[in-house]
């Protein structure tokens, strides 16, 4: 008897069924969206000493907490490094991928997954001591770089480095701390990461204003949240979770003045936040869900501004991802 | 006639008591060992002074953020803020009773096992033990016992060191005793099977054993099933004890005298009665001091956890090194601190595990 | 109680036979096993198809598309995935060579130290053993390597002997000897100079046998070793070359370069591990009785005599089975390199090739199989030696 009971507690610990096709049943019913994160990543998704996660990608996490539950909090955040991150999704342990992973054309096509949108756009740059007086990355011939080891860095530089036919040495390192040590101590002479991280890494330097960031971008890493193929409705809440966020910044809505909006706003405005239309009764969803999405998360540009941009300490000019009229590349599809 | 002469007064014997004798006696007893005192003296006088000072002198010790921190000493704000984070994890701070506890009858079952009388000892420690991981485990999940359920997402930190490394070696137990006893056996193909394990897992990097828990297992299983990552590396984990703690039981049974063999089969026990009544307890006794070796072995290694992404302790150091609000580089800090933690506990087991040994020699002469 | 009471029976029961019960076992733990394994590789199988998951070893023949700090064979990024499996089993290799040599020798001496007669000495020898032996090896990694080594200077202001010998944070530089033609003549001096200090030293030995007089076997076999060689190398009038290293650029060009994580994991896994062999060697030390040592003095053997002709040769027993083991453990514990970023099988293969290629299942396999095969090499190497010094036992 008592042995029985111990087994089959064992057994829900160890077992999780995952369904492969209504992930948005499988979320109602759980009460909460699993949501794979980085383990540590500046501004991304970052666990405070409370053990709160907060980040650009956690945010995304959280819209679409927000919209399917209408509570940001119910959020089960699964830490997985690089090398586990699409089998978690693969085999069901997690509803969503939220963390940095780059958009390419294998991973998209080959992998069963859905990448639902870009929520930031990188490249992968160049960082240098301004003592050793290089502006451009063409001048690096013979030099050290250090690398934080990620999926496509090292190819990326590879690739570089043998196109301008320059010689170099790599030294790849772990994470980015080691990668901050190893350049401050002048293992190396240049510091190579996608540049969301150089910034990161340039304020952890003892001298930050030593240290230039170089104008070359060599590479296009499109950032976003990635879903399993085959299940079009978590698919469409993720991507219109995304884009509710984007087009909130766009129609100027934030969340101090959200509740004015619902019911004074512009018509867009109103069919993006339920109060006109049935945007939400189309994604499966409460006619409230970007209004929870806003209210609680805040829309594209203030997320922005508190993980990486002039809130936080990474400081991080909008560039690439500002809005489309701003100069940037967020566009998001008008929701009518 | 003889005239006495006294011989000369010798001279005084080389001081051998007091502080002089003893500096005589054992730092300048010749050349070649008074050049290595004194270069041993110099080097501790150039390093130690400046430790110290960095250490401890110049240290700021609270304090609400890096900002307040002292350049030239240790910052040890970063420690203090985050101490719970190290020990805990991201667990609830009003369920931590449930890790204590678990840590508690965890201790107070080890402790249980030295002191009970003899003929309690193991009717009611082993079946403890044995259950103990389970329980722990069901208590800090909390579903089975009705309390709020915290996933293993939360769970980390120095507790999640201990209790996974105890875990891990309970559980083994039963498991690699079973190998043993097949590596022991006379039936060809199970002898076989178990001598592949045990090579297998002695043989294997862990860290490599780690990855095969964190990216190989989800492919094992069929598809719609999840095994949470925490347990496959449990899972891992005790493989990776059991082919160590069969090599320390056979050491085991190999030092139990022939005689005692005999002496089962002549009063005509089974086998298991033999195995678990006669052998077992001797078995145990023997290999005592290198079970406790293996276990500290097993709980410095759980810090590779920190590889695969689980928030041990060394984990959570990182984790928090890479929080935007405290980039200003609190490695050498943090990496101190969980040394000295690691350190504490595994010298007093190895303590422990040399004390046990001396008894043995003792007992044994 | 009549004698005819007790029968007894020819042939056990069916079910008793141990024989049966044995077969039956066995069967028992195929038919588990056989079905463990189906239910495996059908799952696997079945998830690799549905994750789009490629199988088999073809990827071993693509190219890699990465560069690798530090290679012993040629190697860039046209180089294939075999290549760099090649690069970093020979990477662990060399960690782990170096590291057993360092770690015996730094054992040796510690575990003797144990028995000094000075008491700093003594008390260094426990500190070192109880502080290194407790500390998880991850952290020392990380300490040698960003505590210990960032503080040398930047390559500009290397510590420098002779503007030939380089120290700095990218890594310690040495000329390399480049060969002449004649440098073949030196190489051969060397051959036959090895050749005559063995048959020295059996001629030496059978001398002693015969007439109790000792030769300086040693001295002379060191003089043969050094001497012939440097006088070949004379007479062909010095048929080498010295390239030195040459600070061009950014970093130093030329002569042979020792990488600073090649230096940090070496410390680490050798400092560790020679905590360990210390403790083996003064367990060993403690296990030869007393009574040993104080015959030997008795009979007016000097102290350093004792140690090395009486006690030692009788400890190896005891500490050559240890030894086997915590060699074994240093070759697994170098995969923390991927920690600090030196290049090992794990590093290169385990980290950035099943990165690339998402191969989990064949690179997992290939790698456990290096390691394997290297344990397995050392185990039986350490046999043989356990062998010769267990044969003096009576």
């Amino acid at each position: 008897m008592k042995f029985s009971t111990i087994l089959t507690g064992g057994l829900t610990l160890c077992l999780a069924i995952g369904a492969q096709a209504a992930t948005l049943d499988d979320v109602k019913n759980r009460g909460m969206v699993s949501c794979g994160v980085s383990t540590g990543l500046a501004g991304f998704s970052q666990k405070d000493e409370n053990g709160m996660w907060s980040g650009l990608d956690v945010d995304v996490c959280r819209a679409v907490a927000a919209a399917v539950l209408g509570d940001d909090t119910k959020v089960q955040y699964k830490p997985l490094t690089a090398k586990e991150r699409f089998t978690a999704l693969q085999s069901g342990e997690i509803d969503l991928l939220s963390r940095n992973t780059t958009w390419t054309h294998t991973r998209d096509t080959s992998l069963g997954l859905n990448f639902a949108g870009v929520n930031y756009y990188d490249g992968q740059g160049f960082m240098v001591s301004k003592k050793i007086g290089v502006t451009t990355a063409l001048e690096l011939d013979g030099a050290a770089v250090c690398i934080q080891a990620g999926t496509t860095s090292e190819l990326n530089l590879a690739d570089y480095f043998r196109e301008n036919k320059l010689s170099y040495t790599a030294i790849t390192f772990d994470t980015a701390d080691q990668t901050r040590a190893g350049f401050e101590s002048g293992r190396c002479d240049v510091l190579t990461s996608d540049q969301s991280q150089l910034y990161a890494i340039r304020i952890g330097l003892k001298n930050p204003a030593d240290a230039l960031v170089l104008p070359e971008v060599i590479s296009k890493e499109p950032l976003g949240p990635v879903v399993r193929q085959g299940d079009d409705e978590w698919f469409n809440i993720t991507r219109w979770s995304l884009m509710a966020m984007v087009e909130a910044e766009f129609l100027a809505v934030d969340s101090s003045n959200v509740d004015n909006a619902m019911k004074n706003g512009s018509p867009s405005q109103k069919r993006l936040l339920g109060s006109e239309g049935d945007a939400g009764d189309k994604l499966g969803l409460d006619a409230n869900w970007a209004y929870n999405i806003v209210k609680l998360v805040g829309n594209y540009g203030e997320s922005f501004e508190r993980n990486v941009g002039m809130d936080s300490p990474l400081k991080i000019a909008r560039g690439q991802n500002a809005q489309w009229n701003n100069g940037g590349l967020m566009y998001s599809a008008p929701i009518r | 006639m003889i005239v006495f002469k006294p011989l000369a007064a010798r001279a005084a014997p080389i001081q051998s008591t007091g502080l002089i004798g003893w500096m005589r006696l054992n730092l300048f007893s010749n050349i070649i060992n008074s050049v290595v005192t004194l270069l041993i003296a110099g080097l501790l006088l150039m390093t130690l002074p400046d430790l110290i000072d960095w250490l401890f002198i110049k240290a700021t010790y609270t304090g609400e953020s890096q900002d307040v921190c002292n350049p030239d000493g240790a910052c040890w704000v970063f420690v203090n803020a985050w101490s719970k984070q190290f020990f805990y994890g991201s667990y609830p701070l009003e369920s931590l009773w449930r890790i204590n506890l678990s840590l508690f009858v965890l201790f107070v079952v080890v402790a249980g096992s030295n002191f009970l009388p003899k003929n309690l000892r193991y009717p009611i420690t082993v079946p403890a033990l044995l259950f103990m991981p389970f329980i722990g485990l069901a208590l800090i999940d909390g579903r089975l016992f009705g309390l709020e359920y915290v996933a293993t997402d939360y769970w980390g930190g120095f507790s999640l060191n201990v209790l996974l490394a105890a875990a891990s070696i309970i559980v083994s137990f039963p498991l690699s005793f079973l190998w043993v006893l097949g590596r022991q056996s006379n039936m060809p193909f199970i002898k076989t099977v178990c001598v592949i394990l045990i090579e297998f897992f002695r043989g294997v990097p862990v860290l490599a054993l780690f990855f095969m828990g964190s990216v190989m297992l989800p492919l094992f299983f069929a598809q719609g099933i999840n095994i949470d990552k925490l347990i496959r590396v449990w899972i891992v984990l005790v493989l990776f004890m059991s082919g160590y703690m069969a090599e320390v039981f056979r050491g085991g049974f190999q030092a139990v005298p022939a005689g005692q063999y005999e002496a089962a089969d002549s009063l005509g026990l089974s086998y298991w009665h033999k195995t678990l009544l006669i052998l077992l307890p001797q078995v145990i006794k023997v290999a005592m001091p290198n079970i406790l070796a293996t276990f500290v072995m097993l709980f410095k290694n759980t810090t590779f956890l920190l590889i695969i992404g689980i928030f041990e302790m060394l984990a959570t150091v990182q984790t928090a090194l890479s929080n935007s609000n405290w980039l200003g580089g609190h490695a050498t800090e943090g990496y101190l601190f969980v040394g000295f933690i690691f350190w504490i506990c595994c010298f007093s087991m190895s303590m422990m595990s040399s004390s046990i040994e001396k008894k043995l020699n003792k007992s044994n002469v | 109680m009549s004698e005819t009471d007790i029968q007894i029976k020819k042939k056990p029961s069916f079910i008793n036979n141990p024989r049966n019960r044995a077969i039956f076992y066995q069967l028992l733990l195929l038919i588990g096993l056989g079905y463990f394994f189906f239910s495996i590789i059908s799952n696997t199988l079945a998830n690799m198809e549905a994750r789009g998951i490629k199988t088999g070893y073809s990827f071993l023949s693509s190219t890699s598309g990465f560069d690798i700090l530090m290679t012993l064979i040629p190697y860039d990024a046209t180089s294939s995935y075999f290549q760099t499996f090649v690069v970093g089993m020979l990477n662990t290799m060399l960690v782990s060579v170096i590291g057993i040599f360092i770690a015996t020798i730094l054992g040796f001496l510690m575990g003797v130290a144990y028995f000094s007669k000075n008491w700093l000495i003594r008390k260094s020898s426990v500190v070192y053993v109880e502080t290194f032996r407790n500390i998880p090896l991850l952290l020392q990694v990380f300490f040698w390597y960003s505590a210990v080594l960032a503080t040398l200077p930047s390559a500009r202001d290397s510590l420098s002997v002779g503007e030939a010998i380089f120290l700095n944070i990218r890594g310690f530089y040495f000329p390399k000897v480049i060969n002449e033609p004649l440098s073949i003549l030196v190489y051969i001096a060397f051959a036959i100079a090895v050749v005559a200090a063995v048959c020295l030293k059996i001629w030496a030995k059978k001398r002693q046998d015969k007439t109790g007089l000792q030769f300086p076997v040693l001295y002379a076999s060191l003089a043969l070793l050094i001497g012939l060689p440097l006088v070949v190398t004379l007479l062909s009038g010095v048929p080498f070359q010295l390239e030195y290293p040459v600070l061009k650029g950014f970093n130093f060009k030329g002569g042979v370069t020792i990488i600073p994580e090649l230096i940090a994991l070496t410390l680490a896994l050798s400092i560790y591990t020679g905590a360990f062999i210390a403790e083996a060697v003064r367990a060993g030390v403690q296990a030869v009785p007393q009574g040993q040592s104080e015959a030997a003095r008795s009979l007016g053997l000097k102290e350093k005599k004792i140690m090395s002709l009486i006690v030692v040769p009788q400890a190896m027993r005891v500490i050559v089975p240890m030894l086997n083991s915590e060699y074994q453990s240093l070759v697994k514990n170098s995969t923390l390199a991927t920690a600090i970023g030196y290049p090992d099988l794990f590093t290169v293969f385990v980290g950035t090739s099943l990165n690339q290629t998402g191969q989990a299942i064949e690179i997992v396999f290939m790698t456990i199989a290096v390691y394997f095969a290297f344990n397995m090499s050392i185990s039986f190497i350490m046999n043989q030696v356990n062998k010769r010094v267990s044969h003096i036992e009576r």
